[in-house]
């Protein structure tokens, strides 16, 4: 079983108000330390990782792109040096298009990032001031050609749909948009309100009114129609892919192969347990910089827990569950229903059955 | 032993905080009952709940020394649902003292505590009090007791509860006025038995009135209604602290440790005579089993909280002859009872106290009161409206009536109408008791009583208008069930017993009402209400099409595992009704009786 690798990269231009990553602002200072720890805490990783066969590489965050090309291409480097790391291996950096240029592009392609997952979002103005981002559309084509200009043949868009203003005319011209571009890969997610944002705290106070989920649900289907007839595949819950391009790293999760992150609050797991390091940057630095592992917290996932994760992350990739772990009688209304359909044996969710795959799983598991 | 001469017993009787219990805190302070520094406000209201609601659910009675006198003051419930308790209370008197707020005037239970007293023969002190208030009208409500009670304006004495004006006058007056007890204390024991409460160390304890003979400890007793003999263990008074006595003699107030453990076997208004020879051969008059008027079922939010609902009742059943209960099966709410109760705060208090002193969370199906389904000559009782029989399968059906009195300002007379018409009402009479009060007698469906309807007249009276029923019989009438459905399936605890009139109205009011509540389902769930085979209003609950998380990578799987945890034992903690999966809250919001269902009616 090959193994992941994930770098989190904590810091940003500036934080936006649906997001609950662990990002900062305004610790720009901190980039030249940080990336001195990151090559400490893989040095201190790697006894235990380091017969694990490597084949995905992801820098997220945050922006990685924040950092200079020169650190970005050492760091790859030293993480190549310290574990198995596949000479094919799928290496991911995620980037703002405010934070890239042909020549910055190039750079990282040079230093081995080959695949570039961009945070597009909306090619609607409205709803990138409602979800707070600073760049505008144009910038999104601007990055996107200078990607091309640069060399990447493996770039990712990342859309977000049901913000408040968005109709589903906006959206139908977001994903028109976005093909045109004709990216290898899109992720697009339905807006997600999180408690802890700011985001969050103007929905519960209701100044923004929370994401209509029937308005999201319409979005939903108008993607997987528009982008199927542009020839991507649907292979996860927010994910297609044009054939060839799924991205490795993300099916890792999905798959419960093994993965270990390394940065601030960067999660970790192998064999049924799951860690994180600390969340805060400066804690992290200064645990790697005393020469100990920034472990945070753990959990080892009892059977029950692993059975339900393997069954939820199967039916979100569309491998569906083998029919024969389910109690004779449970999956028959979704079939009958429509959410779900039996491939061989499988039972894989249908688009409205991924739609609600959280009643599926309640459904099919006891 | 007190010479019955120097005895007298009397009770207070006044309309809800009219101030009845800071009155007696100031009788035991005159007549040093109680030590200063163990005094406390509303002293005799020993239970938690009735100090906090202000009123007083249990009748009590203490011993107070006044110069030779003993005085024994009984202290009665003051609310409409607990008439025949207040009757067995002023059974145990000679006088009554009739108290009424100078701010307030005459309110219904006034009049209500009113003609019980004088029914009962006791004679009557009137008294006004809280006179320290600003607001006091004393002329007024003095002019308007006088001419309730039909005395001379000066008999009507003025106190102060709060400041203790006046409560040396109403001592005496009641030294004066009311007459020593009669009775016989050679003749066979009889004591009438007024209240009883049950004490975990000590088992029933009865509180009694001696009429005749004597009560002594370790003598064989016999409890004529219920046809049970004990060996009593300590007979005693409140002084106001429990104290033991060697007897209790004809004339005399106290409390009987009667040796029995289950309060069922002492019934208020029993009499308890010796056991064997020189037994009484007949019983004190009056006593009656208690009815209850309104009846609800209660469900345990936990199903598996069964068994500690049965106990809980069990126990509180001890303390509350009036609590009747019989186990109930719903297909929505599982394993039950069907409770009845005295009225809607007798109801109010017991679920209360189910949930404070037991921990359990409670299901209230809404309150309904018995019907009686009538087929030729014979009549069955019903009181749970999803056991009602099919319209065609009776002849025809009777409810309960009640004669209602209102008292109310003059200008609030138009809302009280109007109310009292929606309500089934039909105007008996009205009088003025003065050109501003006015008090109104109407005829009415105890269904509609118990259905809001006091919060209503409240609201609608700015607080102002005062009620007390009494009920009058059973009286035909067209009565329908309205049946709830839930994608096709009838959900028992929703059924409801209304007039023909009402019936659609109703259906479409549940029926939007659980719109809201139930949750979206992976299907369209159609929300039905039915009069027999014809469905009457009908909504829809679209199916959910969205429910899944849209971010799932390596940081998220954990705390996605555990939304769906949460999301599982959400759903564990919801009724399956045929497919359709019930929130609790959707339960406890829909038979919720409260002023935005009526404001919808």
């Amino acid at each position: 079983m090959t193994a992941g690798l994930y770098v989190h990269v904590p810091f940003c231009l500036t934080r936006c108000g649906y997001c609950d990553f662990n990002a900062y602002a305004g610790l720009d200072h901190l980039a030249s330390r940080y990336v001195g720890a990151l090559l400490s805490e893989a040095r201190l990783a790697a006894p235990g990782w380091k017969d694990e066969d490597v084949a995905s590489v992801f820098l997220g965050g945050g922006t990685p792109t924040t950092l200079e090309v020169a650190d970005l291409k050492a760091l790859l480097a030293h993480l190549r040096q310290t574990f198995a790391v596949d000479s094919h291996a799928e290496v991911t950096i995620e980037a703002n298009p405010d934070t890239v240029d042909t020549a910055k592009l190039a750079g990282l392609l040079e230093s081995g990032y080959t695949r570039l997952s961009m945070g597009a979002q909306s090619f609607d103005r409205a709803v990138l001031a409602v979800l707070e981002r600073i760049h505008d559309p144009t910038s999104v084509r601007r990055a996107m050609s200078a990607a091309r200009e640069a060399g990447y043949a493996n770039v990712n868009l990342d859309l977000i749909y049901g913000a408040d203003g968005e109709t589903v005319g906006s959206w139908e011209r977001t994903l028109r948009e976005a093909i045109e571009l004709a990216p290898e890969h899109v992720s697009a997610y339905a807006l997600t309100i999180e408690p802890s944002t700011p985001l969050g705290r103007k929905v519960s106070r209701g100044a923004v009114p929370a994401p209509d989920p029937d308005v999201q649900a319409d979005m939903f289907e108008l993607a997987c129609e528009l982008l199927a007839a542009a020839g991507y595949r649907h292979y996860e819950v927010s994910n297609w892919a044009k054939p060839g391009f799924k991205c490795v790293h993300n099916l890792g999760y999905w798959e419960r192969r093994p993965y270990l992150g390394l940065g601030a609050g960067a999660h970790s797991y192998r064999d049924d347990r799951r860690w994180w390091n600390v969340r805060p940057p400066e804690e992290y630095l200064s645990t790697v910089e005393s020469g100990r592992l920034p472990v945070g917290g753990e959990e080892r996932l009892e059977p029950s827990d692993a059975y339900l994760e393997e069954v939820f992350l199967r039916l979100r990739i569309l491998e569906g569950v083998p029919s024969s772990w389910v109690e004779p009688g449970r999956s028959e209304p979704f079939v009958e229903s429509g959410l779900l359909r039996d491939e061989d044996g499988a039972l894989v969710p249908t688009e409205r059955g991924m739609l609600v795959l959280n009643e599926l799983v309640l459904g099919l598991v006891e | 032993m007190t010479d019955l001469s120097r005895i007298r017993n009397f009770c207070i009787v006044a309309h809800i905080d009219h101030g009845k219990s800071t009155l007696a805190d100031r009788l035991l302070e005159l007549t040093h009952a109680v030590a200063d520094r163990d005094m406390r406000d509303q002293y005799l209201d020993k239970m938690d709940l009735e100090r906090e609601r202000g009123i007083t659910i249990k009748a009590q009675a203490v011993r107070l020394a006044y110069g030779e006198l003993e005085l024994n003051l009984i202290d009665t419930p003051g609310h409409v649902d607990f008439t025949y308790e207040v009757s067995r209370s002023l059974a145990a008197c000679e006088g009554a003292v009739l108290l009424v707020d100078a701010v307030q005037g005459i309110e219904a239970q006034t009049l209500a505590n009113f003609h019980l007293a004088r029914d009962a023969g006791l004679a009557i002190v009137p008294v006004l009090n809280k006179i320290d208030l600003p607001q006091a009208d004393v002329d007024e409500t003095r002019r308007e007791l006088a001419e309730l009670v039909d005395v001379p304006l000066e008999e009507v004495l003025a106190v102060s509860g709060k400041t203790g004006e006046g409560v040396t006058e109403l001592l005496e007056r009641i030294m004066a006025q009311v007459p020593p007890p009669t009775g016989d204390r050679n003749a066979p024991l009889r004591a009438l038995i007024f209240d009883s409460s049950f004490d975990p160390y000590r088992g029933v304890v009865a509180y009694v009135r001696v009429v005749d003979g004597a009560l002594g400890a370790r003598s064989r007793v016999h409890f004529m209604a219920t046809g049970l003999d004990s060996e009593t263990e300590e007979p005693g008074v409140f002084a106001p602290e429990p104290s033991p006595v060697t007897a209790l003699e004809a004339g005399e107030v106290g409390y009987l440790v009667t040796g029995l453990k289950d309060v069922h076997q002492v019934k208020v208004g029993d009499t308890i005579t010796s056991a064997g020879k020189g037994r009484a051969t007949e019983p004190l008059p009056g006593y009656r089993e208690p009815l209850p008027m309104v009846w609800s079922g209660l469900f345990p939010a936990e199903g598996g909280d069964y068994s500690e609902l049965r106990e809980a009742l069990d126990r509180l059943k001890l303390n509350d002859a009036a609590l009747a209960y019989e186990p109930e099966t719903s297909q929505a709410l599982g394993f039950g009872f069907r409770c009845g109760f005295l009225g809607l705060l007798h109801m109010d208090i017991v679920k209360e106290r189910l949930e404070r002193e037991f921990g359990l969370e409670l299901i209230a199906t809404a309150p309904n009161v018995e019907f009686h389904i009538v087929r030729g000559d014979q009549t069955s009782v019903v009181h749970n409206p999803s056991e009602m029989p099919q319209p065609g399968t009776y002849d025809h059906v009777e409810e309960p009536m009640v004669l209602a009195t209102i008292i109310t300002p003059s200008e609030y007379l138009g809302a009280i109408f109007e109310l009292c018409q929606a309500r089934r009402g039909e105007l008996l009479d009205m009088k003025y008791l003065s050109p501003e009060r006015a008090e109104v007698h109407y005829h009415l469906p105890l269904a509609e009583i118990i259905f809001d309807f006091f919060n209503q007249l409240k609201s609608r009276t700015r607080g102002y208008a005062s009620l007390d029923y009494e009920p009058t019989g059973y009286e035909q009438s067209d009565l329908v069930r309205v049946d709830v459905l839930l994608h096709g399936d009838p959900v028992d605890a929703f059924s409801s017993v209304v007039h023909r009139d009402k019936a659609q109205q109703y259906g479409r009011q549940m029926v939007e009402r659980l719109r809201e509540l139930i949750p979206r389902q992976l299907f369209d769930v159609a929300i039905q209400a039915s009069i027999g085979s014809r469905i009457v209003a009908r909504e829809t609950v679209k199916a959910k099409r969205k429910d899944v998380l849209a971010k799932c990578y390596g940081g998220d799987i954990t705390r996605k595992r555990k939304l769906l945890e949460t999301q599982k034992k959400g759903k564990e903690r919801m009724r399956r009704v045929g497919r359709v999966d019930v929130p609790q809250e959707a339960f406890i919001a829909a038979l919720r009786v409260d002023e935005k269902a009526e404001a919808k009616r």
